[in-house]
């Protein structure tokens, strides 16, 4: 009950104030017709067929921004703590693990709107065309988003600040990104980079998602386990870490 | 779950036989080195309101923390309206009303959905809740700002909100740490007024205030903690039969003397003299110590034993008078 509460009010915060769920959903708008053309040559360098960019593009930048999925996670703690409602919440009738699921209820939510829209009109506007069997496309963004969001908490938990928040996150965005095929595929990436990409989440949701609109056969569900593989580390991280009687600050 | 009296729940063998609103027990807490709480009790019965006081650092609001359940002592017990808050967390805020020092509302939200979601938190929903909702606001004079963001709220309408927000599920006890710090006269009148008819209705109070006129404004009992220990607990008569002292006030025109072989104090052009007995008897000693300096004195008021004195003899500042620190005078603030 508690959960739902605190989901709805963050819903009604979110409603106020929608400049985060944009953040999420136009900034990769903005720069996947851009980059749609390269990635097109990058996939018939990579020798796949009868692809348009697309296939990379739309993917490749969900993947990217949904990095800042974890920033909306762990902005929903520090906001509670810079407008002094989190010692409320912790008053409140609601359980700590009430509270924390609360908290991610919405974030949640962004993601599947993000998913909707950028597939959506990916397919629309940038003609992304879906080989194998559709269904896994939000199966792996499931995967991907639960993962980005045990992140978030994780993150929230090992830091004091919303600077190092922001740091963390931000250099992760890029790194994984990077490392995990969103910027460039995979196999156009230096050998050491290729060695590490199966460490970062973000492979495995290229990999998953790619797999998908390509229609490539077998261990469709590899991709997703990994992936909750991932969630789950996150979680553990986070339970450890997380001291709900720690205070967070805006700055230092 | 560890349950004592209660309406709606059972009895164990834990049960105490008439179950105060609040009851603290032997409470301890410390922080690394600094030891915040050194084995506190206390309780408060229905329709009572106690004041806790001390200078800062004295462990309010460490132990308002441990009371409404977001902080875990070292050691010792505390009951909620017969639940042991320590046990069964859960339970037991549902039976606190906690206004934490400093303001906690929503600012992008409007005042009426502040309200809305602790009622929310605590489960009431529809009609229930709508009514709930204009109630509060009602009784914190809130109702002509329900559809007005919290960030337009004056400070006092916003600290009337804070306030209201921790009765939307109707808590037996209501636990305020330092309600009225920077609200205005009329607010800090209004809302001391709804504290104490929420006194009358039933509710435990327990109010950590820095504001010694507020205890009496509120008709309330006073706990006062020094540095970790509760150092007195009781009615104001009690309190200043036990604890208060007697003093004199010079005026002066200029500097006033030192008394050196008196506790004394000097605030502008007041000389503040601590007196062992009642201070008729000792004027004109006190007079006579003055030498010629009694040609410059303009005024002279006997004191009678006041909450600050009780206050100042409990916390050391009697023997050290010149620790006092300002805004102590017991008499208005901002």
């Amino acid at each position: 009950m508690g959960s739902v509460a605190i989901a709805i009010n963050d819903l009604r915060i979110l409603r106020r104030d929608s400049i985060p769920i944009l953040m999420l959903i136009v900034m990769p708008l903005i720069v996947m017709p851009f980059v749609k053309a390269a990635f097109h040559l990058t996939m018939l360098a990579e020798g796949v067929a009868g692809t348009n960019g697309a296939e990379q593009a739309v993917p490749g930048m969900q993947v990217m921004f949904g990095f800042y999925l974890a920033s909306q996670v762990s902005f929903g703690f520090y906001r509670e703590h810079a407008w002094a409602t989190w010692d409320r919440l912790r008053a409140s009738p609601a359980s700590a693990s009430a509270i924390l699921l609360g908290k991610l209820i919405v974030p949640l939510f962004e993601a599947a709107i993000q998913f909707i829209v950028l597939f959506g009109l990916g397919g629309l506007l940038l003609q992304l065309h879906v080989r194998g069997p559709w269904v896994q496309l939000p199966m792996v963004a499931c995967a991907f988003s639960l993962c980005l969001v045990a992140l978030g908490l994780a993150v929230t938990a090992a830091c004091r600040t919303v600077l190092q928040v922001n740091a963390i996150i931000n250099i992760s965005a890029l790194l994984f990104a990077c490392l995990g095929g969103a910027l460039v595929p995979v196999t156009l990436l230096p050998h050491w980079a290729k060695v590490l990409s199966p460490v970062v989440p973000s492979y495995w949701a290229m990999k998953g998602f790619r797999r998908a609109i390509l229609g490539e056969r077998g261990g469709e569900l590899i991709p997703i386990l990994v992936l909750l593989a991932f969630a789950s580390t996150f979680a553990l991280i986070a339970v450890w870490r997380l001291r709900f009687d720690q205070r967070k600050t805006s700055f230092a | 779950m560890t349950v004592l009296a209660s309406t709606n729940v059972s009895c164990t063998k834990d049960a105490l036989p008439a179950a105060p609103v609040l009851a603290v027990e032997d409470v301890e807490k410390r922080y690394g080195s600094i030891h915040s709480l050194k084995g506190v009790s206390m309780e408060i019965a229905r329709g009572e309101i106690v004041a806790l006081l001390g200078l800062n650092g004295a462990g309010k609001t460490t132990l308002v923390s441990i009371i409404a359940g977001i902080l875990r002592p070292d050691d010792g017990r505390v009951w909620v309206d017969g639940i042991n808050v320590l046990a069964s967390g859960s339970l037991a805020r549902r039976r606190i009303g906690l206004a934490p020092q400093e303001t906690g509302v929503y600012p992008t939200l409007h005042v009426e959905e502040n309200l809305r979601f602790f009622g929310e938190l605590s489960g009431l929903r529809r009609r229930s809740l709508t009514r709930r909702v204009d109630e509060v606001a009602e009784t914190f004079a809130l109702t002509e700002f329900m559809r007005r963001p919290a960030r337009d709220l004056s400070g006092g309408e916003r600290r009337r909100l804070h306030t209201a927000m921790t009765l939307m599920h109707r808590p037996p006890l209501l636990v305020m740490d330092e309600p009225t710090t920077g609200v205005d006269v009329e607010s800090r009148a209004r809302l001391l007024a709804i504290i104490r008819s929420l006194a009358e209705g039933g509710h435990g109070v327990c109010y950590s205030t820095h504001y010694l006129s507020e205890v009496e404004q509120l008709g309330a009992s006073a706990a006062i903690l020094n540095e970790g220990h509760l150092a007195a607990h009781g009615t104001l008569p009690k309190l200043m039969a036990e604890h208060g002292y007697y003093a004199v006030d010079l005026q002066f025109e200029g500097a006033p003397p030192r008394l050196e072989s008196r506790v004394s104090t000097v605030r502008d052009s007041t000389l503040h003299v601590i007196t062992d007995c009642r201070p008729a008897t000792e004027v004109a000693a006190i007079l006579a110590e003055l030498g010629p300096a009694v040609e410059r004195l303009k005024s002279l008021e006997l004191v009678q034993p006041s909450l600050e004195s009780v206050f100042n003899a409990l916390t050391g500042q009697k023997s050290h008078p010149d620790r006092i620190p300002q805004g102590w005078a017991g008499g208005s603030h901002g």
